[in-house]
């Protein structure tokens, strides 16, 4: 049960057919007055925390608030055979043995590109009154770590030399209750917590033991920083989406998620570009994952026919009421949504999210206007 | 948390050792990435059956075809329900479906302990996601169902034998196709639980990957089999239901590249899981069939389905 937080919305049939109907509208009409397309204001602050690397806190206007801190440690590597280095050694057994130095073959140029390893990113979640073993903190932590591990450049940078690296611990914590469905939140704060994280600069050379400069102003960005002050590239963003009929709305609140026929988490991140590359940007598609619509838990209406009090007969058992409830289709009797969504309907949402200026380069541009 | 109560084996299988030296003298011992034979739009061979456990309301077993030095995916499922909820459970006006994921210890080259860890709480999440929409909820007001799957052997997320390639990262291409596989025994137990779905539910991977030893270009594959591929770029899974062609789940990962768009690959994937619907509708024909046995002689036999994307 994904949203088990945004499930025990406590709104009656009608008051949920009422603002499915208002969504419905084209083109609709939100609880909060905002476009469809339009995010919550937000509160957003870098640097917070001394003791971490990077961390970030943002505060979303209905008082949800969510720290995350990031923290390096340098690991040794486990040693692992390299196809491309001298044919085949059939790797059998992990352990930290090193082989080069007997060879008397010249040492290699080493370089990160492609040693990164999935393992070297570590993300938990934090939720007030929840477990860390509930299906929504897993499911979260789940959802934005595969955004953040689908390129290769956070893990190659996280590589020192062949023998040790760092590793990057995430900790993400939510301050408040869960009062909408937190993964913007968490997914923003941990955007603006990595663009601030820094890693000290490596003074030894090679596969010596990795020796580092004690100069925290010498230190370098986790995602690094072009002359200009831009970044060659920015760590992803997971948006929220969900669809009421075919209207497309981005950000939900917790009312309207109540209703949501389909949700869906679409994590994207700009390409990265060179240094004088002044073409419009690029967006990348990194992962889709639909979220289990809280509305499908939502107690069905009962039409006046079905109701003494109105006027109408009750139904005799249980299944004359089920088969009476589901032969009528009445509006403004609150039925709760069914089935899936149409393809074309997913088409149109990873379309929006990607468009040039669309919603998620908005974001990014909000975000950029963070002091980092 | 570690399992302390179980004097439990070695976390990973051993193999023996095979020495490099001993390889270059003899090279025909060399070992060969396994390939894939099958077209791409050819799906695995899939043998499914229902009500092979007499204790629950419901169950099925899902294999897919077996190829040479690899697991092949091999799936149980039991529904237990619909059945009233405990009596302290709060009101429910719908039925109140519990998923739950579990590998075997022996499921996999590295052996799982008995405690679920996030990987199969999480494909017991996208499974939920993936019934929820199908099953008729509101039928069975302060009702539960139990929908336990349990994976007696799971699909590989890389060739066992490139460890040296640097491929053993967790990418967790196996566990999309561990997904679909679930979805589609699930929705199986779940008919012979005789739960009332608006549509029978199928999963459906598909998946752009590197073809060849090197960069020919991305191929679109249905059904990919990872340890197959050197590379697997992204993936897809989705849920999908065939006669109102509808999407419950979906699940995509990776770099969808330019070439191949996001938009293709669940198209391909909702293609796989089209074709895997011939068979699930064949299985519950013949628990049908067994159930009533007058309905046989009026419909004739079965047959083995011909799968194509």
């Amino acid at each position: 049960m994904a949203p088990a937080a945004t499930s025990q919305v406590l709104l009656s049939p009608a008051e949920l057919s009422f603002l499915h109907s208002s969504l419905l509208l084209q083109p609709p009409v939100r609880p909060d007055g905002r476009a469809p397309n339009q995010f919550r204001p937000l509160v957003a602050e870098t640097d917070i925390l001394p003791g971490a690397n990077g961390s970030a806190r943002i505060c979303f206007p209905d008082g949800t608030e969510a720290i995350v801190g990031i923290k390096a440690e340098v690991e040794k590597s486990q040693w692992r055979a390299n196809l491309s280095e001298d044919g085949a050694h059939l790797g059998t057994g992990g352990g930290d043995v090193e082989m080069e130095e007997d060879g008397g073959k010249p040492q290699e140029e080493a370089s990160s590109h492609g040693n990164g390893e999935m393992s070297w990113i570590e993300l938990s979640i934090e939720i007030p009154g929840f477990r860390d073993d509930d299906p929504l903190p897993i499911f979260l932590a789940a959802m934005l770590s595969e955004g953040l591990l689908a390129g290769e450049e956070l893990k190659d940078r996280l590589w020192i030399n062949r023998r040790f690296h760092w590793k990057l611990y995430i900790d993400i914590l939510l301050l408040s209750p869960p009062l909408s469905y937190p993964l913007p939140l968490l997914s923003l704060t941990t955007h603006l917590a990595l663009l601030s994280s820094r890693i000290p600069k490596l003074k030894s050379e090679q596969d010596e033991d990795p020796l580092f400069d004690d100069d925290w102003e010498a230190s370098l960005y986790l995602y690094p920083k072009l002359p200009t002050g831009k970044r060659i590239d920015r760590p992803p963003i997971t948006l929220l989406v969900m669809a009421v009929g075919s209207n497309i709305i981005f950000d939900p609140s917790k009312e309207e998620l109540a209703v949501a026929e389909a949700v869906l988490a679409v994590s994207v991140r700009e390409s990265q570009r060179r240094e004088n590359d002044t073409s419009g940007r690029r967006l990348n598609l990194l992962s889709i994952r639909s979220v289990d619509s809280p509305s499908r838990l939502t107690p069905s209406g009962v039409p006046n026919t079905m109701n003494t009090a109105t006027g109408g007969s009750a139904p005799v058992s249980s299944q004359d009421a089920v088969a009476q409830r589901e032969s009528i289709d009445q509006k403004g009797v609150w039925n709760p949504p069914r089935g899936g969504v149409k393809r074309a309907l997913i088409t149109r949402i990873i379309k929006l999210v990607l468009e040039p200026n669309g919603v998620a380069q908005e974001v990014m541009d909000g975000l950029n206007g963070v002091e980092v | 948390m570690t399992d302390r109560r179980r004097i439990n084996g070695p976390p990973s299988g051993t193999q023996t050792p095979i020495f490099a030296s001993t390889l270059k003298q003899t090279p025909t011992v060399r070992l060969s990435p396994p390939t894939r034979t099958r077209e791409p739009t050819e799906l695995r061979k899939i043998f499914l059956k229902t009500g092979l456990v007499p204790s629950s309301s419901g169950s099925a077993y899902l294999e897919l075809q077996h190829s040479s030095q690899l697991t092949s995916l091999k799936i149980t499922c039991t529904a237990h329900g619909p059945r009233p909820l405990p009596r302290s459970a709060p009101f429910s006006p719908q039925l109140v479906l519990s998923t739950t994921v579990k590998f075997a210890p022996f499921a996999s080259r590295v052996r799982r302990g008995y405690v679920r860890d996030s990987a199969e709480r999480d494909l017991a999440v996208h499974l939920e996601t993936a019934l929820r929409g199908v099953v008729l909820g509101d039928r069975w007001p302060k009702s539960g169902c139990d929908v336990v799957v349990t994976v007696l052997e799971g699909e590989e997320d890389a060739w066992w034998g490139d460890v040296a390639g640097a491929r053993e990262r967790g990418e967790g291409w196996g566990l999309m196709c561990v997904l679909a596989g679930c979805i589609t025994v699930a929705s199986a137990a779940i008919m012979d639980a005789g739960i009332d779905c608006v549509d029978l539910i199928t999963g459906g991977v598909a998946a752009v990957v590197e073809e060849g030893g090197g960069k020919r270009g991305e191929v679109m594959v249905l059904d990919p089999c990872p340890a197959e591929h050197r590379n697997v770029l992204a993936a897809c899974v989705v849920g999908y239901l065939a006669s109102r062609d509808e999407i419950t789940e979906v699940w995509m990962k990776g770099n969808a590249s330019a070439a191949i768009s996001a938009e293709e690959l669940i198209e391909k994937a909702v293609g796989a899981a089209a074709a895997t619907k011939a068979v699930l509708e064949e299985a519950i024909k013949e628990a049908a069939f067994v159930k009533f046995p007058e309905l046989a002689k009026s419909r004739g036999g079965l047959n083995d389905i011909d799968m194509n994307g």
